[in-house]
């Protein structure tokens, strides 16, 4: 126990010193004594790149190296690029980016030290075979999905969708099998996680398949709903053709007694007798979608039949429910729809370097700009010639120079993109998680152990601090109650606390006697690097008007996981 | 140009993905509170009270309040149950008996007995009669107090200008496309100040606290004092300098004597009302009070009896209170629910869910009380006289808080969005 507390305290010291070395006047970065550089001559050459025809999947770090020679040849000549940002922050970065949570003191440490030029690409391996990756992004989706809801009762859906991604994401199931089980989903909302983009509309067949263009393809079809989109192709015929996919999924509530109130599901096709009925009134059998008349909103409206506004492709007219949506979810996910595709890559590309490659992340289509084509499109024919694999996705961007560069404010327009990553607020999640260990919460409160109050707490946190992923991130901004509680909330202001021997800071405060280590030790913690010098100062002065060294300690504890840069990931 | 009362969001300069309307934020404001007390405030104020411009207060009976039971009792019909009629203070109008003291009011009240909408789910209704709009995947509609303190809002207030009270549970409705700058700073329970926002310290202390975390935040960050730093500082600021304020005592309804207290009678809804009052005496612009088990599928006249004595007190003397303070005439006090109750009485001795013909209750603002708009047929299941959709209602609302009701907003997808959609203000309500 002592060895290994002296071990620490050295390993301390020497970090601090690389540190300081690095930052005072040796004009490197600080990885730059440490960490490896990306080697030049192993990057395939651009025209092998692109003559090779999408049929075998490239590893991910060389397909990292060809996405990096694409952005330098269309999207950063003469650009101003931000240099390799440094381990520590790389390594919270990626750590919140896959598995959403921040790394520990000896993590961040252990990594920072490691003179092992492919550290990097390796942390980035072992972070997409953690269980926590699936979860992490079950919950984005969750989020994704439900801060979209037209009907409250979809989040009765939620917990079983988590459910359901989590395994899928961690299984490694490609994103076009995902995809095609959400669309042709159905059962009990409570145990298939696949039903909840019908539940979260409640199966009105024109906003799922508004959300399924929007989420599958990124295409904002929607908009021509009422109207022909002023800016875009798509006609108003359009939108009504995909929603005639859906006219027959219906979701209807479960009759149990036992247990919470469900639904499901189901395909609603007409039974012999109505077929009969209505065959007599001579009208079609089965539910069928109509286009309203936006001139008589009473009447009827026009009868639309299923073609899908990609391909233009269409099904026999008066298919079962099954069948429509098995050929919606095939014309979605074919390789020669290239939406499909680029909107996944496009999405989880822009939650990773900051920007998308078109902008709202969930806006793409013929008739928008994007910023990077070619490498776009090398991207997603990878990503299709991969099988549509979620972690090879995740693991080239990872590996990319793009996403390893330094953060900065998000671009003006007239500034190339990609020039660095941009700091990106934490989802509710991932801020509850950060939160939680930094404060020592399951070990030393009174929820430990107790699942619900744990779900609770998790939930009563994020309906204050979670956000729609989808919206544009420069829109976000911080609420008044996110400040209130995080300045306020007993949860923060009695776990910053040293009174107690078992709580986080008495912990430190007894092994750091030394004030500057004891910081160190609180930044190390709350934003997984040390402090720089200004910073190591200006907490010295501010201890030293306090004649209390735990208060002292509190004040700065609290003040660390109320900065700016705690609530981000740089 | 126009500020808003909650967090000042900076203008990014040509973002390249910024859609929405930005208000530059004001000039940051030093942390340190003013001395003078409430009353010192208040004195110094009324020459402001006395001109400030509109505020709402929203009665949000959540679940669907029966009309019947309300104010269109129909003790003729046996749809209309065994509820009685009372007479008021205006000749001619009744409203039922569980309304006793807003009986006493009547001339300052204005009934919509014919108002009509096809949406009867209590989600998409209660978003419906929020928003004005109905709920869709692709545009998530501000709720009316966000658009409200979009629209108009009291900038010498240093307190939220949107304030919900009480808890809507999952029909909370939010700030949607204009974003968290405009939602409502939620106070759950009316006797208690709204959450965390007690000090965890000293006032000293955390002021120290603040201190520091400024100084570590402006110095000393390698220049990575970007733009979602100085937002931080921002919020803090104006967070920090909200709980400061000695208008927060406006939270406090301990403040007020005993007789005040009493003559809103009892409960959380009344303490709920007399929050209001003083919120809105205070420079708030929008206060929505929800009261919860409207919806009396079983047992309805019970229930309503019940819960017609939760509000008649509150809501009567609500009027009162801001009439002898002057302040009637520019705060626009909204009665109502998401819809109706069915005139048919069900096997449970319950009413069901019923759009089509519903009554709201207004008063202040402008309208002219002692008069009942509309009317519906003997059995109360047809509207016979002057229909009133949801968006002429809201029209209406417009029309007494000065707002311009075709102003546009910009929704996250580039479309703009009109404070209402359609609908004309019904005028016999302001002559």
């Amino acid at each position: 126990m002592k060895v290994s507390l002296m071990f620490r305290s050295f390993r301390i010291l020497v970090f601090v010193s690389i540190f300081a070395a690095a930052s005072c006047g040796l004009g490197l970065s600080w990885n730059g004594t440490l960490a490896d550089s990306p080697d030049a001559s192993a990057r395939p050459s651009l025209e092998v790149a692109s003559n090779t025809a999408p049929s075998t999947s490239v590893k991910p770090a060389d397909a990292a190296r060809v996405v990096d020679n694409y952005l330098r040849k269309e999207a950063l000549v003469d650009a101003d690029e931000a240099a390799r940002t440094d381990d520590a922050t790389f390594l919270r970065r990626v750590k919140l980016d896959l598995v959403g949570e921040s790394p520990t003191p000896d993590e961040v440490m252990d990594f920072v030290l490691d003179t092992d030029p492919g550290k990097r690409k390796d942390a980035i391996q072992d972070l997409l075979s953690s269980a926590k990756f699936g979860q992490n992004w079950a919950r984005y989706w969750r989020d994704v999905i439900m801060y979209r809801q037209s009907d409250p009762r979809g989040t009765v859906a939620a917990p079983s969708l988590l459910r359901y991604l989590e395994d899928k994401f961690n299984a490694g199931t490609s994103w076009k099998e995902i995809a095609t089980e959400f669309i042709t989903a159905e059962g009990d909302v409570r145990e298939n996680g696949n039903t909840a983009i019908y539940m979260a509309h409640f199966g009105n067949g024109e906003e799922v398949a508004a959300e399924f263009s929007r989420l599958f393809l990124g295409i904002q079809i929607q908009c021509a709903q009422c109207h022909d989109h002023p800016t875009d192709r798509w006609k108003r015929e359009q939108f009504h053709e995909l929603a005639a996919f859906l006219p027959r999924v219906q979701v209807r509530a479960v009759q149990n007694d036992e247990g919470p109130r469900s639904f499901q599901v189901i395909s609603r096709e007409n039974n012999a007798r109505r077929r009969r009925a209505q065959a007599n009134r001579r009208r079609p059998t089965g539910r069928e979608h109509y286009m309203s008349d936006l001139e008589d909103p009473s009447s009827r409206g026009t009868l639309t039949h299923p073609k899908f506004f990609v391909s233009n492709r269409s099904i026999p007219k008066g298919e079962t429910d099954k069948r429509r949506r098995n050929s919606l979810a095939v014309m979605i996910t074919a390789q020669s729809n290239p939406w499909f595709a680029k909107a996944f890559v496009n999405r989880i590309w822009a939650e990773m370097v900051g920007e998308g490659f078109y902008e709202p992340i969930d806006d793409l289509g013929p008739d928008r700009q994007c910023s990077a084509p070619e490498t776009m499109d090398y991207l997603s024919e990878q990503f299709i010639a991969a099988d549509y694999d979620v972690k090879w996705l995740y693991e080239t961007i990872a590996n990319t120079d793009a996403y390893q560069r330094a953060s900065r404010e998000r671009r003006r327009y007239t500034e190339a993109a990609f020039a660095a990553n941009c700091a990106q607020r934490l989802r509710g999640d991932q801020l509850y998680d950060v939160l939680t260990d930094v404060l020592a919460l399951n070990t030393s409160n009174r929820r430990a152990g107790n699942p619900r109050a744990r779900r609770n707490a998790r939930n009563a946190f994020t309906a204050v601090f979670g956000y729609d992923p989808s919206m544009p991130r420069d829109e976000l901004t911080g609420s008044i109650p996110q400040a209130l509680y995080m300045m306020n909330a007993s949860t923060v202001t009695q776990n910053v606390r040293g009174n107690r021997a078992d709580s986080a800071l008495a912990k430190i405060l007894q092994e750091f006697p030394e004030n500057d280590d004891a910081v160190t030790e609180l930044y190390l913690r709350c934003l997984a690097r040390v402090p720089s010098k200004d910073e190591a100062q200006t907490c010295r002065d501010y201890l030293a008007g306090i004649s209390n060294r735990r208060e002292g300690m509190e004040d700065i504890f609290w003040v660390l996981v109320n900065t700016a840069e705690f609530l981000h990931r740089r | 140009m126009k500020l808003h009362r909650q967090t000042h969001v900076r203008l990014r300069r040509g973002s390249v993905v910024g859609r929405r309307d930005f208000l530059r934020g004001i000039s940051a404001a030093s942390l340190a509170a003013g001395t003078l007390g409430w009353h010192d405030l208040l004195t110094s104020q009324a020459a402001d009270l006395q001109n400030r411009g509109m505020a709402c207060i929203l009665l949000w009976m959540q679940g669907g309040p029966s009309q019947f039971e309300t104010f269109s009792p129909k003790p003729r019909h046996a749809n209309g149950g065994e509820t009685k009629a009372i007479s008021t203070s205006v000749p001619g109008i009744q409203i039922a008996e569980h309304l006793p003291n807003l009986a006493e009011v009547m001339d300052d009240v204005a009934i919509i007995r014919s108002m009509t909408s096809r949406e009867g789910s209590h989600p998409r209704a209660t978003s419906l009669l929020h928003t004005g709009y109905l709920p869709t995947a692709s545009i998530k509609y501000p709720t009316f107090g966000s658009l409200v303190t979009q629209q108009i809002t009291n900038e010498a207030c240093e307190l939220p200008s949107f304030v919900r009270v009480g808890n809507p549970g999952r029909n909370r409705t939010s700030a949607g496309f204009l974003g968290v700058d405009y939602d409502a700073f939620a106070v759950t329970r009316s006797g208690q100040p709204p959450a965390n926002s007690r000090l965890g310290v000293g006032e000293n202390r955390f002021r120290r606290r603040l201190n520091l975390l400024d100084q570590l935040q402006t110095s000393g960050t390698d220049g990575q004092s970007d733009g979602y730093v100085q937002d931080h500082l921002a919020l803090y600021r104006k967070a920090s300098k909200m709980i400061l304020s000695p208008q927060m005592e406006a939270f406090d309804i301990s403040k007020e004597s005993q007789q005040v207290r009493e003559s809103y009678g009892e409960g959380n809804f009344a303490s709920g009302c007399l929050l209001a009052r003083r919120l809105v005496e205070s420079g708030v612009t929008f206060v929505e009070v929800v009261l919860n088990g409207w919806d009396t599928h079983q047992d309805n006249f019970t229930r309503v009896k019940e819960l017609g004595g939760q509000i008649d007190q509150p809501m009567a003397q609500l009027i009162r209170d801001l009439k002898e303070r002057g302040m009637l005439d520019s705060t626009l006090i909204i009665w109502m629910g998401e819809f109706g109750r069915t005139p048919k009485i069900n096997a449970r001795t319950g009413r069901d869910h019923f759009p089509r013909a519903f009554n709201v209750a207004l008063a202040g603002g402008g309208v002219r009380g002692g008069q009942v708009i509309g009317a519906t047929n003997a059995a109360g299941d047809e509207v016979t006289d002057r229909p009133v959709g949801v968006t002429d209602l809201f029209q209406s609302f417009c029309k007494s808080l000065k707002i311009d009701a075709d102003a546009e907003n910009m929704s996250s997808v580039g479309r703009p969005i009109t404070v209402v959609d359609g609908g004309e203000p019904v005028n016999e309500l302001f002559s």
